[in-house]
């Protein structure tokens, strides 16, 4: 115990007053904010959102940067390949498709997350009461969803399409976003009733039951805000769910009324070009396609790993 | 003569498994708890003594019997009145990592109870009482806008018995509160505990597997086995001169924390394993494995009646076993 | 007379977003033959995390071994390969853990997953592998062990399962058992048959084992020597009558206080431990009790006391051993 020389003061009893209480040194991470620092390490989930903001800013803006307006058309400049003048080259009346597929993505953007906007309300909503409700009342409005729910989908689509549609050229974006969403909130019903089924049973439901709370303040602020992880990952999973179905719906002339583009009415339109060797034309709206479904899947798959627990360093 | 605070007459809650089987969990408990005191509820898992806190709260229907609260069944009561009368029992839950929702800041666990109820309306009144609460279980206001991650389990414990002072109850089932805590800071809940009783006048149902910490916290304890109370006696009294074959190996199966006492007591170690809970027999529970087991323990159950004075056993045998005919 | 184990000033961290967590800080310790030794110690001391270095079972990363050694048998155990651990894990180290049902593989028949430890380490043939498995469940004081090697998990109780673990722990007759809470789990009835069994075996094979709890009753009733954890360090090691008849660490002294005995009266009240552990995150330069201690002194706070003999068995790492200080290590609470 020897070796160095203490003075005989440091061996005083150290006097306590009142007890104080336990500092917590760490500083406080909230669920959200540690779930964002493990998201901005994933490099994969970090470029998938930047190329959204990317692409979201640019559907805004873009439409404007070229001079030319979406719906001008110029029959002199017909299927022209992409050039100085029109970067992405024009379609057959002419317009530049620069801007067009500009604005088709916003289309495409605002009917996908629109339409998973909804899927999310009604699933919450139908989901979060099943699962609160007795298990015949449960069952009973499962079983109603999953009627709905096998109901072809493209069946659907096209019937609303068909009855709803003005001029027969086309469909309105509301008309696109209602028959997208008709069937589609089912499986966020699903996981939303599984996820509360699950919490509900939680020890901290079951206090604040203890404490007289109805079920709707136990849904309201202890099941749904704990539940919003998986349904965000949902959501995000969602979104290109849907860009693809009208990109679908729009390749089957369903699509919207011209000169509205959307993605899906750009690559219809392009595929004439194909057999005569104008790639671009169907080229670039799929590429669009094809790196907003790959952005909004890997930031998917990167908020499933940052939200996983178990992976918390 | 004091007025019991509550009074349990009966009780069963049984649980439908399939098949028309039922897994009786507790299977007509009778006993009062008087004002100010701490009755304990002992067993080992499985004997039902978790269902029995759960029900007598009323957080599970029960399939049978009362609790008679201020001269009311509490089961008869309309969903409104039940919200009133929630007011008066509350409960702590065994797991204190489990029982506070990791999503809300403790200050807002805490004031739960007041805003399901509507106390305050003024936000700065609803901020004092929170902190007068997290000042009466030793935290104190530095605490209120943290999450449960950020604190121990002692700490959440505690945060979990604020809360559940919120509303000024008489009345508070304490639902193995100890069991996942360290033996120091168990000590730390148990003394906080037994403070608030004594400054705030509460009454405590202890339910724990741990016979120690019991006979520290109760006054009157009931030991469990399979749904049924086998005995009942003042604290001290159960544990210096228990009866019940079961509760005798049960005393016994503690180790003490001292060696020598330890290593040279005399053991009663129980063979087998407690049977299922899923339609039992109607004889005595413990029959298979008791070590005086008579022709009559297999056929009839026996009843909890008084043997001596303020002492209930449920046993055929237990004028013997008091009389020291058996060993 | 050489140690079955002998581990030198073992310090292990964990890599974390905020920086380093000295999980270990600087432990020595060792196991003779035939011996137990029941490490003490609450939540975070990190008692769980030093048995899961002793076999390299550690998540590495964000866990790594920052400095000493561990020698079994003379080898250094930080040094090996995961293939040298492989043949010494289960063979001549074997673990128990807290919940045997987890532990298990339930969709596996009991004497499949007891066969399969057999056949891993050992060069039987069917018959025999079959033949050992019996006998496994014998030593673990099975009833009708034909009849349950064809039973899954779930079809036992937990105090049965906890037993199939020691079987599968003990199949290759390992030199050490490593023991981590194998009774929390567990009812006070069959926690005192699995003791008993675990004491039968020690008698039978010789088997040293390591127990790891935080129950004072059960390392009164088992272990030969006891060590007590606190953040991270070992603040006294003696043997089983030392430690409780004569703590000489507060923190011991307290520890002991703050068990409730059945033999208590009623007014004796329980002594408890205000505050909680040091964050490891940072911990702190001097005696880790520090915070806690009533007896603390000045030079407590950022000086580490140092072990201080008492006997040839019986140590403690505090400056109250240190003749300069006023008041005496002695008299702590029981």
């Amino acid at each position: 115990m020897g070796g160095l020389a203490f003075k005989q003061d440091m061996f005083e009893k150290v006097s306590r007053k009142s007890h104080k209480t336990v500092e917590i040194k760490r500083p406080t991470i909230r669920y959200w904010e540690g779930v964002w620092h493990r998201l901005r390490q994933n490099k994969l989930a970090m470029t998938g959102l930047i190329i959204l903001i990317i692409m979201g800013i640019m559907s805004i803006v873009g439409t404007r940067i070229s001079g030319y307006r979406y719906y001008e058309q110029d029959l002199t400049k017909i299927n022209q390949a992409p050039n100085s003048d029109y970067r992405f080259g024009t379609d057959e009346l002419g317009r530049d498709l620069f801007s067009r597929v500009w604005l088709g993505t916003r289309y495409s953007l605002i009917i996908g997350i629109c339409a998973a906007l909804i899927d999310f309300l009604i699933g919450v909503l139908y989901g979060g009461i099943a699962g609160m409700s007795s298990r015949g009342v449960d069952v009973a409005m499962m079983r109603v969803a999953e009627i709905i729910y096998s109901i072809p989908h493209m069946l659907v689509v096209i019937l609303i399409s068909v009855v709803f549609s003005t001029s027969g050229t086309g469909t309105s974006v509301f008309i696109l976003i209602l028959a997208m969403t008709i069937t589609g909130w089912v499986p966020m019903a699903n996981l939303v009733r599984g996820q509360v089924l699950q919490l509900k049973e939680s020890e901290y439901s079951l206090a604040a039951e203890s404490l007289g709370a109805s079920k709707g303040w136990i849904l309201k602020k202890h099941i749904i805000p704990n539940a919003l992880g998986p349904i965000l990952i949902n959501v995000t999973i969602t979104i290109p769910k849907a860009i693809f179905s009208e990109a679908t719906l729009s390749f089957m002339g369903l699509g919207l009324q011209p000169p509205s583009p959307s993605l899906g009415t750009l690559t219809n339109d392009g595929l004439a070009g194909m057999a005569v060797g104008r790639y671009y034309q169907i080229v670039i709206p799929s590429i669009f396609i094809s790196l907003l479904m790959f952005s909004f899947n890997v930031l998917g798959d990167g908020l499933r790993d940052a939200l996983d627990p178990k992976l918390r360093r | 003569m004091k007025r019991p605070l509550i009074s349990v007459r009966n009780l069963k809650k049984y649980f439908n498994v399939g098949r028309g089987k039922f897994l009786k969990a507790v299977d007509g408990i009778s006993f009062d708890i008087y004002p100010g005191e701490t009755f304990g509820l002992v067993g080992e898992s499985g004997c039902g003594k978790s269902t029995a806190g759960r029900t007598i709260i009323r957080l599970y229907e029960p399939t049978d019997g009362e609790t008679i609260f201020n001269d009311k069944n509490i089961y008869d009561l309309s969903r409104n009145e039940m919200r009133k009368f929630r007011r008066d029992f509350q409960m702590i839950f065994q797991n204190p990592y489990a029982s506070l929702d990791p999503r809300m800041p403790v200050r807002d666990i805490v004031a739960e109870p007041l805003d399901i109820h509507n106390i305050y309306s003024n936000s700065n009144e609803r901020r004092r009482r929170v902190i007068e609460l997290l000042n009466l279980v030793g935290l104190d206001e530095k605490h209120a806008d943290r999450f449960p991650h950020e604190f121990s389990g002692g700490q959440r414990q505690r945060i979990g018995i604020a809360r559940a002072l919120a509303l000024n109850p008489k009345f508070i089932v304490c639902d193995e509160p100890m069991s996942a805590l360290d033996v120091s800071i168990q000590a730390q809940i148990a003394n906080l505990l037994k403070d608030l009783q004594r400054n705030l006048g509460l009454t405590y149902l202890f339910i724990a597997h741990d016979l120690s910490i019991v006979r520290y916290m109760s006054d009157r304890v009931g030991v469990m086995y399979l749904g049924h109370i086998i005995e009942l006696a003042d604290s001290g009294d159960l544990y210096d001169n228990p009866i019940h074959p079961y509760t005798q190996a049960l005393l016994s199966a503690i180790p003490i924390p001292n060696p020598q006492e330890q290593r040279n007591k005399h053991r009663i170690v129980l063979g087998g394993d407690v049977p299922s809970p899923i339609n039992p027999k109607e004889n005595c529970r413990f029959e298979g494995r008791c070590p005086y087991v008579l022709d009559v323990c297999k056929k009839k159950e026996p009843r909890l009646r008084e043997v001596k004075k303020n002492h209930f056993v449920a046993c055929h045998r237990a004028n013997e076993i008091i009389g020291g005919m058996l060993n | 007379m050489g140690k079955l184990l002998d581990v030198k000033d073992l310090a292990i961290s964990f890599q974390t977003c905020f920086g380093e967590i000295e999980a270990i800080r600087g432990i020595s310790f060792h196991i003779n033959k035939g011996e137990t030794v029941a490490i003490v110690g609450e939540s975070g001391c990190g008692k769980s995390v030093m048995s899961g270095s002793l076999v390299q079972l550690l998540q590495m990363p964000p866990a790594y071994y920052k400095s000493g050694k561990i020698l079994f048998q003379g080898e250094d155990i930080v040094q090996k390969s995961e293939k040298e651990m492989r043949d010494i894990r289960g063979n001549k180290i074997s673990m128990i853990f807290q919940d045997p049902v987890t532990s298990l593989n339930p969709t596996m028949k009991i004497g499949k997953q007891i066969i399969e430890g057999i056949v891993k380490h050992q060069d039987l043939n069917k018959d025999e592998a079959r033949k050992k498995t019996i006998e496994m469940l014998e030593l673990v004081s099975i009833p009708q062990p034909e009849k349950r090697v064809v039973q899954y998990p779930h079809e036992l109780s937990i105090g049965m399962c906890q037993r199939i673990m020691i079987a599968i722990a003990m199949v290759s007759n390992p030199e050490l058992l490593i023991a981590d809470e194998p009774t929390t789990a567990l009812d006070v009835t069959v926690q005192a048959q699995i003791l008993d069994i675990m004491k039968g075996i020690q008698n039978k094979l010789g088997t040293s084992i390591i127990l790891i709890t935080h129950d004072l009753g059960i390392v009164a009733d088992m272990s030969d020597r006891v060590i007590i954890m606190y953040a991270g360090k070992f603040v006294e090691e003696g043997n089983v009558m030392e430690i409780f008849n004569n703590p000489m660490h507060p923190y011991t002294g307290k520890l002991l206080g703050s068990v409730p005995r059945l033999n208590m009266s009623r007014s004796e009240s329980l002594h408890s431990i205000e505050g909680s552990p040091p964050d490891l995150y940072k911990p702190p330069a001097g005696c880790p009790f520090f915070d806690r201690c009533d007896k603390a002194m000045y030079i407590c706070e950022h000086n580490m006391p140092k072990r201080n003999y008492h006997s040839d068995t019986h140590y403690s790492c505090c400056w109250l051993n240190c003749p300069m200080a006023k008041d005496t290590a002695e008299g702590n609470e029981i």
